[in-house]
């Protein structure tokens, strides 16, 4: 699904150039990743209740099938129509047929990722019909013409300025100031008539609670209920990984998914949508209609990918991510942004449209180490470069230096020479305890400083050390 | 064959060996959510109303007690009068809002796009967090609790659980409407660059009027 596109390097080096996009990033994931660690430190529990969160969610993996029958069989006997999706293209086939069907001239849709994967928003465009987003930061995007660069923060890319200029020509009347408050304001205005004349609402869902046959939606702003209560029809899309076993179980995982990703408590809105309008309701859709979304995921539950499937979708190893920051969401140039974008987009576009993205990352451990259901990222983005390596898609310089090191390495004597020149030749570049330049390594210090290392490799150090230990009486 | 058969047999494929029958299933799932305690966050307070009043307080919403059903429209009035609102108000259709007296309010079931203020009730609270439960229903429209930038909310004490693991107890033995909703706090954002704003889409203001304790 995704679009010929500059290569990674060149959306890297346009993102890294951009000082206005690294402003905006910082912005939004200086406070989040703050008020995560607040939100963490308040809920003593949380390893426990993470332990706990990853077990449950494993424990639907295991038993898919089982909670997906399940999930079908109340969601049908709620009245709620459930169809099943193999790929992106029967899930835009099945949404655009409920819209066409019911002959829908407007579409309010509030935020899902997973609508975008399958691509929704062109599938609409392309029937002929009009899609309002009513998530505020998609309304932005959608003004912008853009794809999201956030999976929670789909906006997180512009700054407010950015936002007034998008709204003084999208809204009408454009608002009357640019600070943030009074443009929420005149998004609530432009979006109001929208929600209540849609024909049709689109939400995607965080949980499907298999005993229920319900569907779990959080939002902030108040936008999914006002998308799905007014029109005719509520359609869901939903990956199939999206099971819990019950509503305690959905409860047990949005402790987790909500401190991780906004370090809120909870969102201010939980929704549980469970069929159609009953006969006298005052309000409420006449048809609900669930997507059962597979696209790769059941490729996942077969290989070593199986993990990511416990991925809840809060942003978190975004957020954290040292090369997210500074590059954005954009220059991934898949669905998902981020680490769990890296490990995600090979799934979706394929390993050789997407290898740079197992690259882009620095095996801290950071994002593994936020991650509220044990994803082992590295792991997984160490897997997807050994695919690219066997496969043959790693060429060139790579593979010619990777060849030379494996045949230095083979040889301690001279590797440990080797060490021994590089670290003093090093040293002669740095200044204080950083180089910040190094001559034909332009490429890779200008966006970054190394650590000056110390005078004398490891070995040599440890040699030392223990002559002294010896030397000792 | 059918995109449902494909997506089951290749779950059936990829996870291998021989399905465990449903019992087991439901048993383990059931463990996964033994010892609650230690997964859950503890009450910031003794008492259920005083825990739930802390919760809602750091989201912004506002909380007033009053001991009986009595009183609750003149704290209504003085909700009103305190934002300088116009004594009009949106009133969920519910025997026990609409038998109450309303003398100096004018009340009405329509809601409007523009709705100023509205008044429903709450089917439960919840201390843990500070959220209201309220659910579709034939008196209970879901738009009464989205449209009205405030949003004024009865909630009975003696209605408030602990914790989400005790609603959702409660919930599983009854009939499920189409939307049951956990209302925690006034419409927030903070998709610009961050900085929190209320009254995204939904209600601005939340304010809670507790009755009994």
């Amino acid at each position: 699904m995704t679009a010929p596109q500059p290569s990674f390097k060149a959306r890297t080096d346009a993102a890294l150039a951009d000082r206005t996009l690294k402003l905006a990033i910082d912005r939004t994931t200086d406070t989040a990743e703050r008020k995560r660690a607040g939100a963490v430190a308040a809920f003593p529990q949380f390893e426990a209740a993470r332990a706990r969160g990853r077990a449950i969610k494993d424990h639907v993996i295991a038993n898919l099938d089982h909670y997906l029958e399940q999930f079908e069989r109340n969601a049908t006997a709620s009245g709620a129509k459930v169809h099943w999706a193999s790929d992106d293209a029967e899930a835009r086939a099945i949404v655009t047929h409920i819209c066409l069907d019911a002959n829908a001239k407007l579409v309010t849709r509030a935020k899902s990722m997973l609508g975008e994967e399958i691509g929704l928003p062109h599938a609409l465009a392309d029937a002929g019909i009009e899609r309002v987003e009513t998530d505020l930061a998609e309304h932005i995007i959608q003004l912008a013409c853009e794809r999201p660069s956030h999976i929670v923060w789909p906006a997180m890319h512009r700054t407010r300025e950015q936002v007034a200029e998008l709204f003084k020509v999208g809204h009408h009347p454009p608002p009357a100031a640019d600070d943030p408050a009074t443009m929420v304001q005149s998004a609530r205005r432009e979006l109001r008539v929208k929600f209540m004349s849609a024909d049709i609402g689109i939400s995607g869902a965080n949980f499907l609670v298999a005993n229920t046959g319900a569907t779990c939606t959080v939002t902030n702003e108040g936008n999914a209920e006002l998308t799905t209560t007014p029109p005719r029809i509520h359609i869901v899309t939903a990956g199939i990984e999206k099971l819990v076993p019950s509503t305690a179980h959905a409860f047990a995982l949005l402790r987790l998914l909500v401190r991780s990703a906004t370090g809120g408590e909870l969102t201010q809105y939980t929704t549980f949508h469970c069929g159609p309008r009953r006969d006298g309701d005052a309000d409420g859709p006449h048809e609900m209609h669930i997507v059962l979304v597979d696209n790769g995921r059941t490729r996942m539950l077969a290989d070593e990918f199986r993990d990511m499937l416990r991925c809840i979708r809060c942003g978190a190893c975004m957020n954290h991510c040292v090369v997210y920051r500074q590059i954005g969401g954009h220059a991934y140039g898949g669905f998902y942004p981020g680490p769990m974008g890296s490990v995600l987009t090979p799934v979706l576009d394929g390993l050789a449209a997407s290898r740079d993205l197992p690259h882009a990352c620095t095996m801290n451990g950071r994002r593994a180490e936020v991650c509220p259901v044990e994803i082992p990222l590295p792991t997984l983005l160490r897997a997807w470069r050994r695919r690219g390596w066997r496969s043959g898609l790693e060429n060139g310089l790579p593979r010619v230096a990777v060849g030379l090191w494996a045949q230095l390495a083979r040889r301690p004597a001279l590797y440990r020479l080797g060490s021994r020149i590089g670290v003093r030749a090093l040293r002669l570049f740095g200044k204080g305890g950083w180089i910040s330049s190094v001559p034909l390594a332009g490429g890779w210090t200008r966006h970054r400083d190394l650590p000056r290392p110390p005078g004398r490799t490891f070995m040599d150090q440890y040699r030392a050390k223990q002559g002294r230990k010896r030397g000792r009486p | 064959m059918t995109a449902r058969n494909r997506i089951l047999t290749a779950v059936r494929r990829g996870l291998g060996g021989t399905r465990r029958p449903p019992a087991a299933i439901a048993a383990q799932a059931a463990m996964l959510l033994d010892d609650p305690e230690f997964i859950r966050p503890a009450l910031v307070a003794t008492t259920l109303p005083e825990a739930f009043e802390l919760k809602a307080a750091v989201l912004g919403t506002t909380v007033e007690r009053v001991a009986s059903m009595d009183q609750m429209s003149g704290s209504v009035r003085r909700y009103l009068a305190a934002h300088a609102l116009p004594p009009s108000l949106a009133l969920q259709q519910s025997r026990d809002l609409t038998g109450l007296d309303w003398s100096g309010i004018e009340t009405h079931a329509s809601i409007a796009p523009d709705e100023v203020a509205a008044l429903g009730i709450a089917v439960r609270g919840i201390a843990e967090s500070g959220s209201l439960v309220i659910r579709s229903g034939a008196d209970k429209p879901i738009l009464l609790s989205f449209l009205p930038l405030h949003h004024i909310v009865v909630l009975r004490a003696d209605t408030l659980v602990a914790h989400l693991d005790d609603y959702a107890a409660i919930m599983q033995g009854e009939a499920q409407p189409r939307n049951a909703i956990l209302i925690t706090g006034p419409s927030g954002t903070t998709d610009i660059e961050g900085s929190y704003v209320r009254g995204a889409h939904g209600p601005g203001f939340l304010h809670v009027v507790m009755v009994g304790s």
